[in-house]
C-alpha cells in the first residue's frame, strides 16, 4: 500500500511523471514536502507550478478539511487541482 | 417593432408543403426575449396537451434572439425547442454555427415547422425574396451531416439531420457547421417530419437602438476577452477539455458507468494532452466568436475534423474506462457524422456495459475495451439489432433489461459529466432543471466543484440557491441566444491569479458560502446594466436589461418550462437523482450519497413552489406566467 500523488499536467510535464507513489506520509504537509524536494533535486520549480494548484485528498479539498493538517492513510490519492472551465 | 429583432416568424407545413410569415409578437418578447424563452412560449400555445413528440402535431421551433445577427462574441447560436421524445416533456437544444446568423439576415426570428412530410425534404428559405422551397431530399436521405453540407453548398447557412435523426434515434440532434443542437432528441423530432436540412439565406442587417455604443462596447468586451484566463487563453488552449483534470481531481469524472468519480489514466483524455499529442489546429466553430474553443484533430481516413468537447471526452473515455483519445476522436467524429448526442451515446453505451457485466444483457462491449464500439454506434444510428434498444436511452433500456438503480438519467435525460455526489448544487440543478439531467441549463458546478472561487460542494450552504441563480441565468442566456459559456467570463483575472491555498481566497469563499440571503436579494434587484450580455441587450432593444431584469425573466422562461412538463403528465417526483447517486457513496467520508431530500424542499421554497414542487399561483402572477 501506498498514497499516490497526482500532479497538475504542467508539474508532470516538468518532472517527466504525472504520478508519484509514496510508502507513507502522515499529513498532506508532511506529503508536500516530499514533494517539495522530488522537485528540488530535479531542479524544478515546485513553488511556481503549484501555485494556483489546490490539494485534494480522494476529492475532497484540504482546504475544506483541516488545511495541511489533514491526515493521510495507506490507498489515499492526493491531487493538485487547478480551476478550469469547460462543458 | 423593438429593435434587435427582424420581427416575423415563419411557419411552414411540410404535409401541405406551404408557408406564411406573421408579425413576431411584441408584448411577448419583451416577457421572453426569444431563443427557448420564447420558444417555450410558442410552443405551450400551439400544442395540445398529450401530443405524441414524434407525431405531426409536434411543432419543431428554430429560434433566436436579439443578440443573433449581430458581430457580439459568442453571439452566433439559436435554440431549437419542441416536445422532446426522450422525456416526454420540454425538449431543446442550443447550437452554434452560423445557421443562426443566417436566419437573422433571412429576417426570421422563429421557423416553425409543423406537419410531415411524405417523403425525405428538405427547405430553402429565400429571406429577401420572401420565397420558401420545398425540396425532394431522396438523394441526401442517409447521408451523414458532414457530407449533407458539403453538397448543399457554402452560399446558404444550413441545419441538418444525421441518419440518426432520419432514424428517430432518441437522442439525435440537429447539426449547425461542426456543431450540434445535442439534447433531448430534437433531432429525431426533424427526423420523424422526413425533413432533412433547412438552408437559410438573406441579406438583411440587424437594426439596433444604438448602434455606435454597441460598437464601441463590443470593442471593448474583445480586448476583455482577449486578455480573460479563460475566455483569451485556457478556452482558446485546450478547448473545453480543460476541465478532464479538474473534475478528475475532484472526484467528479464519471467512470465505470458513474460507479467512481476519479479516472486514474483520465490525464490522457485530457485538453492539456490533446493539445501536445493530438491537436493539428485551433478554430472556431461559431461565426464572429474570438473564443475558438473548437479543437481540430486528425482522424485516420478522415482528415482534420472537430475534436471532442469535454462532454465526449467523459462520457466516451473516462465513463467507458477507455483512455484512448484516438479512439474518442474517432467516435466523436462519428457520432457528430450520424447526427447523436455524445453525452446520452456514452450513457447508453456504459449502461450496456454494466449490464453486460452483470450478466443482464449480451451487449458484445465491454469496459476498457474499445472493441464492438465504433461497429454498435452506427448500429445505433441505424437502429439496427441491439442498437434498436440503445437508440431509445438508458431509461427505456433499463423498462426493458433492469438495472433502473444504475441508469444514468434524470427525467428520462443521461446526466452529464459531473458526479453530483462531489457538487451537491449540481445534483440539485440535474433533478430539477425540466429538460432533465444536464449542465448548460444553469452550470452550478462552476461555483463549486471546478472554477476558481469554489465554495464546498458537500455541505448544504448555498446548494439550493444557486441552481435557482444559475438555472434563471441560463434561461436568459439562451433566449437572446448567447454562448453558456460566455459566463465564464464573470470572474474578473484577479480570482484566477489568486492561489486557493492563500487566506484572501479562504476568507473569500467563506464569505461567499455565507451569502445566501444577500444573493436572494441581490438577484431581485433591478438596476443599471452592468454585465457585457446586459450591455449589449439594452444597446441593441433599447430597453434595459440588468441582472435583476434578467433573472426575473430567466425565472419566467423556467417556470413556463415547469408547467409545460407539469402539463405533460410529469412531476415532483421526476426531480430525482438516479438511485446511484442517492444511494451510493464515492468519497470515503461519507456514508451515502447526494442529500437532495434535504435539498428538494429548500429549492422548492426558493422557487416559490409548493411542496409538490407545482408553482403556487401567487409566483406564476408575479412573473407573468400565463398558462
Ligand atoms: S465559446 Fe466556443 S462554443 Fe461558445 S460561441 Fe465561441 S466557439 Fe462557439
Amino acid at each position: 500500500m501506498s498514497i499516490s500523488v497526482e500532479l497538475t499536467y504542467d508539474m508532470g510535464k516538468a518532472l517527466g511523471e504525472q504520478r508519484i507513489e509514496f510508502e507513507s506520509a502522515k499529513s498532506v504537509k508532511d506529503l508536500m514536502q516530499l514533494v517539495r524536494e522530488i522537485f528540488l533535486e530535479r531542479g524544478e520549480d515546485f513553488e511556481g507550478l503549484s501555485r494556483l494548484a489546490a490539494i485534494a485528498v480522494n476529492g475532497v479539498l484540504v482546504n475544506h478539511r483541516i488545511g495541511m493538517k489533514t491526515p493521510l492513510a495507506d490507498g489515499d490519492t492526493v491531487v493538485f487541482v487547478k480551476a478550469a472551465a469547460g462543458g | 417593432m423593438i429593435k434587435g429583432y427582424a420581427g416575423r416568424i415563419l411557419r411552414v407545413d411540410l404535409a401541405a408543403q406551404s408557408f406564411a410569415f406573421e408579425p413576431l409578437d411584441e408584448e411577448t418578447a419583451r416577457l421572453y426575449i426569444g431563443g427557448k424563452g420564447y420558444g417555450t412560449r410558442l410552443l405551450y400555445d400551439l400544442t395540445e396537451p398529450g401530443i405524441d413528440p414524434l407525431g405531426p402535431a409536434n411543432p419543431l421551433i428554430f429560434a433566436t434572439g436579439p443578440l443573433n445577427g449581430s458581430v457580439a462574441p459568442q453571439s452566433n447560436r439559436f435554440a431549437v425547442v419542441c416536445k422532446s421524445p426522450l422525456t416526454g416533456g420540454i425538449g431543446n437544444a442550443t447550437c452554434g454555427g452560423s445557421y443562426a446568423y443566417g436566419m437573422k439576415r433571412a429576417g426570421i426570428d422563429f421557423l416553425i415547422v409543423n406537419g410531415r412530410s411524405e417523403r425525405p425534404v428538405r427547405i430553402e428559405v429565400a429571406g429577401d425574396q420572401d420565397e420558401v422551397r420545398f425540396i425532394d431530399a431522396a438523394d441526401l436521405w442517409g447521408k451523414g451531416s458532414y457530407e449533407t453540407q458539403r453538397i448543399l453548398g457554402k452560399k446558404m447557412s444550413h441545419a441538418v439531420i444525421g441518419p440518426a435523426g432520419e432514424n428517430m434515434v432518441l437522442y439525435a440532434g440537429i447539426v449547425s457547421n461542426e456543431r450540434i443542437a445535442a439534447r433531448t432528441g430534437v433531432g429525431a423530432v426533424m427526423g420523424s417530419k422526413r425533413l432533412k436540412a433547412i438552408s437559410v439565406s438573406g441579406s438583411r442587417k440587424l437594426e439596433m437602438d444604438d448602434p455606435e455604443s454597441f460598437k464601441k462596447y463590443t470593442k471593448e468586451v474583445r480586448e476583455l476577452f482577449s486578455k480573460h484566463p479563460v475566455l483569451g487563453s485556457s478556452m482558446k488552449r485546450y478547448g473545453t477539455g480543460a476541465i478532464v483534470n479538474t473534475a478528475n481531481g475532484r472526484n467528479i469524472i464519471p467512470t465505470r458507468n458513474f460507479k467512481y468519480g476519479h479516472f486514474p489514466d483520465a490525464m490522457k483524455l485530457s485538453g492539456e494532452y490533446m493539445e501536445d499529442h493530438e491537436l493539428v489546429g485551433v478554430k472556431s466553430s461559431c461565426l464572429h466568436c474570438p473564443v475558438t474553443c473548437g479543437r481540430e484533430v486528425e482522424v485516420e481516413g478522415i482528415g482534420r475534423v472537430k475534436g471532442p468537447e469535454y462532454e465526449t471526452l467523459a462520457l466516451m473515455g473516462s465513463n467507458l474506462e477507455i483512455p484512448d483519445l484516438k479512439r474518442v476522436n474517432e467516435w466523436n467524429y462519428q457520432a457528430d457524422d450520424l447526427g447523436m448526442d455524445t453525452i446520452s451515446l456514452g450513457a447508453s453505451l456504459s449502461f450496456a456495459m454494466e449490464l453486460q457485466e452483470r450478466g443482464m444483457l449480451d451487449a458484445g462491449i465491454q469496459f476498457g475495451d474499445p472493441a464492438g464500439v465504433s461497429e454498435l454506434i452506427d448500429d445505433i444510428a441505424h437502429r439496427r439489432g441491439l442498437g434498436d434498444d440503445l437508440a431509445d436511452g438508458t431509461k427505456r433500456m433499463s423498462e426493458k433489461f433492469g438495472g433502473q438503480e444504475f441508469a444514468m438519467h434524470v427525467k428520462g435525460l443521461e446526466l452529464s459529466a459531473y458526479d453530483p455526489r462531489g457538487s451537491f448544487a449540481q445534483g440539485v440543478e440535474y433533478a430539477t432543471t425540466n429538460r432533465g439531467g444536464c449542465h448548460v441549463q444553469g452550470g452550478s458546478m462552476y461555483m463549486e466543484s471546478v472554477g476558481p472561487l469554489t465554495i464546498n460542494p458537500q455541505n448544504l450552504k448555498l446548494k439550493a440557491d444557486i441552481p435557482v441563480l444559475m438555472q434563471n441565468t441560463a434561461c436568459a442566456i439562451n433566449s437572446m441566444v448567447l454562448c453558456i459559456f460566455t459566463s465564464y467570463g464573470m470572474f474578473p483575472a484577479a480570482i484566477h491569479a489568486m492561489s486557493p491555498n492563500s487566506l484572501p481566497y479562504k476568507i473569500m469563499t467563506t464569505l461567499f458560502e455565507n451569502s445566501g440571503p444577500m444573493m436572494r436579494l441581490a438577484m431581485g434587484m433591478k438596476g443599471r446594466p452592468m454585465l457585457w450580455w446586459e450591455k449589449w441587450l439594452t444597446y441593441i432593444t433599447g430597453q434595459t436589461f440588468s441582472s435583476g431584469h434578467l433573472q426575473e425573466i430567466g425565472a419566467r422562461i423556467f417556470n413556463l418550462e415547469r408547467m409545460y412538463n407539469l402539463r405533460e403528465g410529469l412531476s415532483g417526483a421526476d426531480d430525482t437523482l438516479p438511485q446511484r447517486m442517492l444511494n451510493e457513496s464515492i468519497f470515503p467520508h461519507m456514508k451515502s450519497g447526494h442529500p437532495l431530500g434535504e435539498l428538494l424542499p429548500r429549492y422548492y421554497r426558493n422557487r416559490g413552489w409548493d411542496s409538490n414542487g407545482v408553482p403556487t399561483k401567487k409566483t406564476l402572477a408575479r412573473l407573468q406566467v400565463r398558462v
